[in-house]
């Protein structure tokens, strides 16, 4: 025993070290469900996290205080003064990076693809900084008064990589050869199905696209089922970007060696598993990035670490980093800025076929037993904002006028009397709650408070089953669970991708099974209604209706994140959602 | 001896055959989906149901089964699902070899190390050295990676700036003793636990009282008699532990940025990506059986007594 009196002192030094230093991120170990709210903003920048699709919103980032200390292990050199921008040019940018599922922009359906993707290629329109839709290989567009036809010039100064002039027979190609069933494009349906004759391609019934038609060099017009206002959003995903048949029939399997796509930067290199290295198009029309070349780091590492090592430009700031950077004494705190928040909601769906959930009373009871905002900020210490609404805050359609469920513990308790378990809460229908989590994951504290409160509160008990996500998708999809936690965040910026998409009766995605066909009837009008204002007057009007029916219980909207950026690295922007964006960026 | 290796070689293709299909089987009958997933949570059965066509995956399991053994007698593993248009040999093959080049890195701390200490301990037995030398290595295994990972890193990373924190230069690098230490710790107990039982079971042998009583020195007696036969035991782990050098540590690779394989596997696994699923199993059961066989030829070389015939094996 004497020996390991001797060891327990420097076990208790390792573990003092342990609690003063970073502790580890699960960083990128698995691929975060979409819309998972419980997004560390480390992951944000280093990996997986971004929403695979887009929404709307970005953050200027604040000037760090200080700005003078440049990073000694990181490489800048031959700035040069652009004269059309007077920003300097030059420089690489180093950034830990995960290896993209694909970089053919038409499988893409992952955001870390996404962002390599909107690097390489480019489409007819892209999103800007402030995330519009924004003209891209597309000078002018032009939409029919009846909102079916689009008509797209071309830029007659596009050119591929290779110098090659985009035309619209580039563009027409590309579409058909994303609609073709043999490219075996798992979005293609969703962003593209719009355009007439696109579903019969892609079910095999015709060869072109029939909404498809080129009348000359440098004009596309495409024609759309319903006039819906969000088609053109929808094409600003890597789905309908524009890729060169030469490059793709000529290298065979290979072309993505050597990607010949038209956006800001090359691929230069890819060493599968260790580094890509994407290096500036001179000859972009929308005007050469500012930087020489982005070097993404594939292989892992603790991003943190790395940051303050100099290893790498930019890192996201995990929950247990937070305290430490956020406290003004500590050097990094300058260097720190804000991400803007992500649109998505977190939410516990429940099976409204499935008692004890047929009675919306007992859902409505459900919401009013839990109180959101402390837990919000106790547990969740500020990471995420608790949801009043379906649409996030900052939605196109967001209203304050919708109300959602506030902590009225005495209320609940009147509607769960009232409901028609209301009698016999001693023998409620087993309740199952079922959530998607690998490794034997813990169940999240926020939850496990939710369920003493509903304990507490109205005396219901709710058991938890966790399963690993391939299984759990697999379930929710085939409609086997009474009770799951999910998180949905925006494609795009469309109220139509949360309303319609989860709670249309007929959606796929409605994995509630709520149906009020008053509800189908407004969201079908919704769709097509030209005037933006009643439109959006509609969508509120529809979710005040299905908050009122409350097949959900809303959970989060995500916070705000951080994330670290070396002082000399300007003009980099963090945003919502996927966009071409290190052109912007430059070294001072 | 020759009919004992013949007959070996070709029960390994029958073991692979049987492995193989037993794979494959979890993989059809198990949950999940690999087009599911790849489509994310926004479902559309119909896309599912195209994707799964085109892929094969709607055929019986016996035509996808042989199909698939047919390519891969070809060399050809097919192409992953979650990395689309990549092929599996070109997916795996680097990482394999960075990651068996650690592990390997790792092999050798622990069992250098372990047998050092193992027989340090067994010579000092009942002492002070022999239990220090015992509890040292067990504090060692006991520490978890996601302990010693971190503190090494801090220490020598990012304190005293003597070592990278990340990346894969080869194996002869600054950038492999981090990760080789953290992967070779808890195996030194391992090790030095079974030299030190194994050595003192041979001490106590006859042979060694008769080798002391002929008046042999010590020296010999320790190098050609005991260590010699002690180390018997400690092959055979070996030989376990050279199966799982294919296999990566994804903590470790992940923890210090080594483009190994364990990552790859692990999302394979989430992603149902069977292509590169069957090409781990399958490698990894290759390995595993030829380590065996090179553990079994070792024997004889370290106990004469140990012959290899055709229809069994002794000792």
């Amino acid at each position: 025993m004497l020996k390991l009196s001797k060891t327990i002192p420097l076990l208790l030094l390792l573990v003092f070290f342990i609690a003063c230093s970073s502790p580890l991120e699960e960083q990128g170990l698995i691929e975060n469900a979409k819309g998972s709210t419980n997004i560390a903003s480390e992951q944000l920048e280093t990996a997986t996290s971004e929403p695979p699709g887009k929404t709307s919103s970005t953050t200027k980032r604040s000037e760090p205080a200080v700005s003078s200390n440049k990073s000694p292990n990181l490489p800048v050199v031959g700035l040069n003064q652009d004269p059309n921008t007077g920003k300097p040019k030059g420089g690489k940018l180093i950034q830990l990076f995960r290896d993209p599922p694909t970089l053919d922009p038409h499988l893409t359906t992952d955001n870390i693809s996404g962002r390599l993707v909107n690097e390489v290629f480019g489409g007819l329109v892209t999103l800007g900084l402030d995330l519009n839709v924004a003209p891209d290989l597309a000078e002018r567009i032009e939409v029919s008064e009846d909102g079916l036809n689009y008509t797209f010039h071309l830029r007659k100064d596009a050119k591929f990589h290779n110098g090659k002039p985009v035309t619209s027979e580039d563009v027409r190609w590309s579409l058909e050869r994303v609609a073709d069933p043999l490219t075996q494009s798992p979005v293609a349906a969703q962003y593209l199905s719009d355009i007439v004759g696109v579903s019969a391609k892609l079910e095999g019934k015709a060869n072109a696209i029939s909404g498809l038609r080129i009348p000359d060099e440098h004009t596309v017009i495409l024609t759309i089922d319903q006039p819906k206002s969000y088609f053109l959003s929808k094409l600003t995903y890597p789905t309908a970007f524009v890729l060169d048949q030469e490059n793709i029939e000529n290298d065979g399997s290979d072309w993505l060696r050597q990607p010949n796509g038209t956006g800001p930067f090359k691929l230069a290199e890819y060493q599968v598993g260790e580094l890509l290295r994407l290096a500036r198009n001179e000859n972009y029309h929308l005007g050469p990035p500012n930087i020489d070349e982005v070097e993404f780091l594939l292989a892992g590492g603790n991003s943190m670490l790395m940051y303050e090592n100099d290893e790498i430009h930019v890192t996201g700031v995990g929950l247990a980093d937070l305290e430490r950077v956020l406290d003004p004494n500590e050097p990094l705190n300058a260097e720190i800025i804000t991400a803007p928040t992500l649109f998505s909601v977190g939410y516990i769906g429940m099976n409204v076929n499935e008692p004890p959930f047929d009675d919306a009373l007992f859902r409505k009871a459900l919401n009013l037993a839990i109180d959101r905002d402390t837990i919000a900020s106790v547990v969740l210490e500020g990471s995420n904002i608790p949801a009043k609404t379906i649409i996030p805050p900052g939605f196109p359609s967001h209203s304050p006028n919708v109300i959602g469920y506030r902590y009225d513990p005495v209320k609940a308790h009147e509607l769960i009397t009232q409901s028609k378990y209301g009698n016999d809460l001693e023998n409620l229908p087993r309740i199952t709650l079922s959530i998607s989590g690998s490794f034997g994951a813990n169940v999240p504290l926020a939850l496990e408070v939710i369920l003493q409160s509903w304990k507490d509160n109205l005396g219901v008990e709710v058991e938890i089953q966790q399963t690993e996500w391939a299984t759990f998708l697999q379930d929710l999809h085939n409609r086997r669970y009474q009770m799951f936690q999910l998180g949905w965040a925006a494609d795009y910026a469309d109220p139509e991708n949360f309303l319609d998409i989860l709670f249309h009766s007929q959606s796929e995605n409605n994995h509630t099974n709520y149906s009020n066909p008053e509800v189908d009837r407004l969201l079908v009008k919704a769709r097509i209604e030209p005037n933006q204002e009643t439109r959006f007057g509609l969508y509120n009007q529809i979710e005040q209706m299905i908050l009122d029916e409350a097949p959900w219980v809303l959970l989060w909207n995500s916070g705000e994140t951080y994330a670290l950026i070396k002082p000399e690295v300007k003009g980099y922007e963090l945003t919502a959602m996927t966009i071409p964006k290190y052109r912007y960026v430059y070294f001072e | 001896m020759g009919t004992y290796i013949t007959r070996r070689l070709m029960w390994t293709p029958v073991l692979l055959l049987i492995v193989s299909f037993i794979t494959f089987a979890l993989g059809q009958f198990g949950p999940g989906d690999p087009v599911q997933i790849l489509m994310g949570q926004y479902s559309d059965p119909e896309v599912v149901e195209r994707i799964r066509k085109q892929k094969g995956l709607d055929d019986h399991i016996a035509i996808q089964y042989t199909r698939y053994i047919g390519n891969v007698l070809q060399g050809d593993f097919g192409e992953s699902y979650q990395y689309r248009g990549r092929q599996v040999s070109e997916l795996l093959g680097k990482r394999l070899w960075v990651s068996a080049q650690l592990n390997l890195a790792g092999l050798i701390i622990s069992v250098s190390l372990g047998i050092i200490i193992g027989l340090f301990a067994a010579l000092k037995q009942g002492t002070w050295w022999d239990s220090a030398a015992v509890s040292f290595t067990l504090i060692g295994q006991s520490l978890h990676i996601f302990l010693t990972a971190p503190v090494l890193l801090i220490i020598f990373a990012l304190k005293l700036d003597i070592l990278p924190t990340h990346g894969w230069e080869g194996f002869f690098s600054l950038n492999t003793i981090l990760p080789a230490v953290v992967l070779g710790i808890p195996g030194i107990a391992i090790m030095t636990r079974l030299t030190r039982a194994s050595t003192l079971d041979i001490t106590g042998q006859d042979y060694i009282r008769t080798a002391r009583a002929k008046g042999l020195p010590e020296r010999i007696v320790r190098t050609r008699h005991i260590l010699r036969n002690a180390l018997i035991p400690v092959v055979t782990s070996l030989g376990f532990s050279l199966a799982g050098l294919a296999s990566g540590s994804f903590i470790v690779e992940l923890f210090f940025g080594i483009p190994g394989v364990g990552l790859l596997t692990i999302e394979s696994l989430f992603a149902r990506d069977y292509p590169i699923i069957m090409a781990v199993t399958l490698l990894g059961t290759a390995l595993f059986v030829l380590a065996n066989l090179v553990v079994d030829l070792a024997y004889p070389y370290l106990d004469p007594r140990i012959r290899l015939r055709g229809n069994y094996v002794a000792g």
